[in-house]
């Protein structure tokens, strides 16, 4: 079966994806992973990749030619939607192989990298993104991992960070330096590099939320063929713009409907207790002030998507205002959770169970929003300077 | 001037509330500029007589009015558009409150009460007032006549009185009643004392409860569209002034602290908007918890322009906080907006218990309805 089939009757599609989450999500599955290993984690994710492979909605926002069902916009927002209702698991595994590299790969790739790279991640393959270094953060175009050409290869010597679930990728998305004099944005070349090549070392991370996400990076001598360069040389910063602004849309709006259902679960549940924080009438103002904000959030993510199928999308602000109201607002929920759940909420846990179940779990884990895929403040810049045109220094 | 756009019926679409908004921002760009709002705030000129007179002219007033009594019934979505673009220009005038006592006419009066005032208000022939706040103790009716003292937002020449009088709410004639205007902060805006000593209602409304909702969200929708417009627009002010003037031998628009400033601003904006498109959008297609995103939008929009417009006098520097500029103009007009209806944690307060009922009823109160 593919729920494929209902896509010509929007509301058809989406009564095919809820009878289908019914049918497939395991009821327990979010307090089997709360206790689950790496290991355990990571086969959850491929299994429900696979899963979702079978009824179509793998990789359904790709075009026909390269193995996706070319779906429209409103149909994603239908099925993130339904996903996030369903409280069905997240892709979290695979988010670089859904988003970041098609976002390169389709605009920027050759037909023999797109033939052989868009069709494996419906297989399972996993990727992982080497931008970030050690010294390169904010000011991602001045990192220094070295490739040098070596005939029909390129040699990398140097280290990259923060990058998601390397430790589990098959393929990396990787920035490198090719020409260390030149103009800092221009001596950038992009590669495909396959992580089992000899010379690639990953390191976890451990974070401040007691899990390892993210892994260091450390390469040495590792030759890459010269034919899994996307774009020409010297000109990977224009192509790691497509990456980056792929990363606005579909997983952000996902995460704001997620967080309604949240929300509005714990809210149920404080009112069917009848929960402490209820009978003080200042967190209950809180509490409906942040509805608001959350409800203009959605609507924000929303206007996200519509934009980005319109032309000049590229050249809006609209992405980082986003980023910066709904992160921010994250972090303010999460905090406001671990306030009214006192000396309970100190105890030590990792994955929540419940909504909000480890409010200092969540609180933690909100700085990724703030954080990760350029900081709030290098958002900041965004804003003040493309959108509201106040001069670069 | 684009008139002929806007005089359509029901249910607007996108183009036609696009038209409005063009053809109310070209007016009042033109005619309520800074130096005109100095000169008014000065007492130099009658903008607000002149603006009034406009507005009725150009249909305006009977924006959300059924047309068959004499509006072009557009419902809140037109009136949100007025009153952003009036508050973009801290225009003056008995807005809020004529629009909104009209609004709430159009929803719980009766027909001889639509069919004498409608036409009147839609065509500014008169203006109404409402209370200033609504928590507080209305006036006492004894047989036929209500009496009491009651602080008023509208104009000190306003033809009626929309106010609640012991458990009913009246509509009482203003004619020969004793007004005295009051002084405030903010002279764009009109507020007025007035006492009736058992004067006769013309009208009073059948459903109390029904009619106290109403006006408190069509007051919510006006005063949080009126705030978000004007923050917008003195942010815009305030940048476009940040570009011009330099120290260190640059515009300070270049320095990074003052540009994460603009940029939260700019933040804070896109968010406001967006609260009150949404309070707005479940008011139009008449859903359970439109009250309690109106009086969210209310809430939260009005001490977000408090913050945004105190901000812009800070990143004025000196200027910001002289009368010359335009910053004090907005900042008092954001203070006044912040207390009308009544205070934004009573109006929390409001929110919370029906967010309470609505979840309790099985119900969800969080859908977008887009």
């Amino acid at each position: 079966m593919s729920i494929l089939d209902a896509q010509h009757d929007l509301s058809a599609f989406r009564q095919a994806i809820r009878d289908w989450l019914a049918e497939v999500v395991p009821p327990d599955w979010k307090a089997r992973m709360a206790r689950a290993s790496n290991e355990e984690y990571i086969a959850f994710q491929r299994w429900w990749m696979a899963e979702r492979s079978k009824v179509g909605l793998a990789i359904p926002h790709w075009p026909k030619e390269y193995g996706g069902a070319g779906l429209s916009q409103r149909h994603l927002i239908a099925v993130a939607d339904e996903m996030a209702r369903a409280d069905a698991p997240q892709n979290r595994l695979f988010t670089i192989s859904l988003i970041h590299m098609p976002g390169t790969l389709l605009p920027h790739g050759t037909e023999a990298q797109k033939r052989r790279y868009l069709s494996g991640v419906a297989n399972g393959e996993v990727w992982c993104q080497g931008f970030s270094e050690p010294n390169s953060g904010s000011d991602l175009a001045s990192l220094r991992c070295r490739a040098v050409r070596d005939g029909d290869h390129y040699v990398i010597n140097g280290q990259k960070i923060w990058s998601s679930n390397s430790m589990y990728a098959d393929h990396c998305l990787l920035l490198t330096r090719t020409d260390p004099n030149a103009q800092k944005h221009r001596g950038i070349t992009y590669f495909i590099m396959d992580m089992r090549s000899p010379g690639v070392e990953v390191r976890p991370i451990r974070q401040a939320n007691g899990r390892a996400e993210f892994g260091e990076l450390f390469l040495t001598d590792v030759r890459i063929p010269a034919e899994n360069m996307i774009g020409a040389e010297n000109d990977g910063w224009r192509v790691a713009q497509a990456t980056l602004a792929s990363e606005r849309g579909v997983i952000s709006f996902e995460g704001g409907e997620r967080q309604r259902y949240e929300i509005e679960a714990f809210y149920r549940n404080s009112l069917k207790v009848g929960a402490a924080w209820l009978k003080d009438a200042q967190l209950h103002r809180e509490f409906v002030s942040f509805l608001a904000e959350m409800q203009a959030a959605r609507r924000l993510l929303r206007r996200v998507l519509e934009e980005s199928e319109t032309q000049g999308a590229s050249a809006s602000v609209l992405p980082s205002i986003v980023k910066l109201s709904s992160t921010v607002l994250r972090q303010r929920i999460c905090s406001f959770m671990v306030r009214i759940s006192g000396m309970d909420g100190q105890a030590f846990a990792l994955l929540a169970e419940e909504p909000f179940g480890s409010p200092m779990f969540d609180f933690l884990s909100a700085f990724s929003g703030t954080i990760a895929g350029g900081t709030n403040e290098i958002q900041r810049n965004i804003v003040a300077e493309r959108g509201l045109g106040m001069p670069r220094v | 001037m684009v008139t002929s756009a806007i005089e359509t019926t029901s249910t607007p679409d996108q183009a036609t509330l696009d038209a409005l908004r063009e053809s109310v921002a070209n007016v009042l760009t033109e005619q309520c500029d800074s130096t005109e709002l100095h000169a008014f705030v000065d007492g130099k000129n009658a903008l607000d007589k002149i603006l009034w007179a406009q507005a009725g002219q150009l249909g305006w007033l009977g924006l959300g009015i059924p047309e068959q009594f004499g509006g072009l019934g557009m419902c809140s979505q037109g009136l949100v558009i007025l009153h952003g673009e009036l508050g973009r220009q801290s225009a003056p005038g008995p807005y809020i409150a004529t629009l909104s006592a009209a609004q709430t006419i159009v929803e719980t009066g009766d027909e001889a009460m639509r069919a004498t005032w409608l036409p009147r208000l839609a065509s500014g022939e008169v203006s109404a007032a409402v209370p200033a706040t609504l928590d507080v103790s209305g006036l006492t009716r004894s047989g036929a006549g209500v009496s009491g003292a009651m602080r008023c937002l509208g104009a000190a020449d306003a033809a009626l009185l929309l106010a609640p009088a012991d458990d009913a709410w009246v509509v009482v004639d203003l004619d020969g009643a004793e007004v005295a205007a009051a002084s405030m902060w903010d002279r764009t805006r009109d507020v007025f004392d007035v006492r009736l000593e058992d004067a006769t209602p013309v009208g009073v409304l059948p459903d109390s409860a029904a009619t106290r909702a109403a006006l408190t969200r069509t007051l919510a929708l006006a005063v949080a569209a009126d705030s978000a417009g004007g923050a917008r627009s003195i942010t815009e002010r305030t940048i476009a002034y940040m570009k011009t003037r330099e120290q260190f031998g640059r515009p300070i628009a270049g320095f990074q602290a003052l540009k994460h400033r603009a940029a939260d601003l700019a933040t804070k904006l896109a968010v406001a908007d967006e609260m009150v498109r949404h309070a707005v959008q479940r008011t139009v297609t008449g859903e359970p918890d439109a009250d309690l995103w109106a009086s969210l939008a209310k809430s939260e929009v009005t001490e977000a322009c408090v913050f945004i417009t105190t901000d812009c006098v800070q990143l004025h520097g000196g200027v910001g906080f002289t009368w010359d500029f335009d910053p004090h103009i907005f900042l008092k007009r954001a203070r006044l907006n912040e207390v009308l209806i009544m205070a934004n944690t009573a109006l929390r307060d409001q929110a919370a218990a029906a967010l309470a009922a609505i979840t309790a009823s099985g119900r969800s109160a969080l859908e977008l309805g887009l």
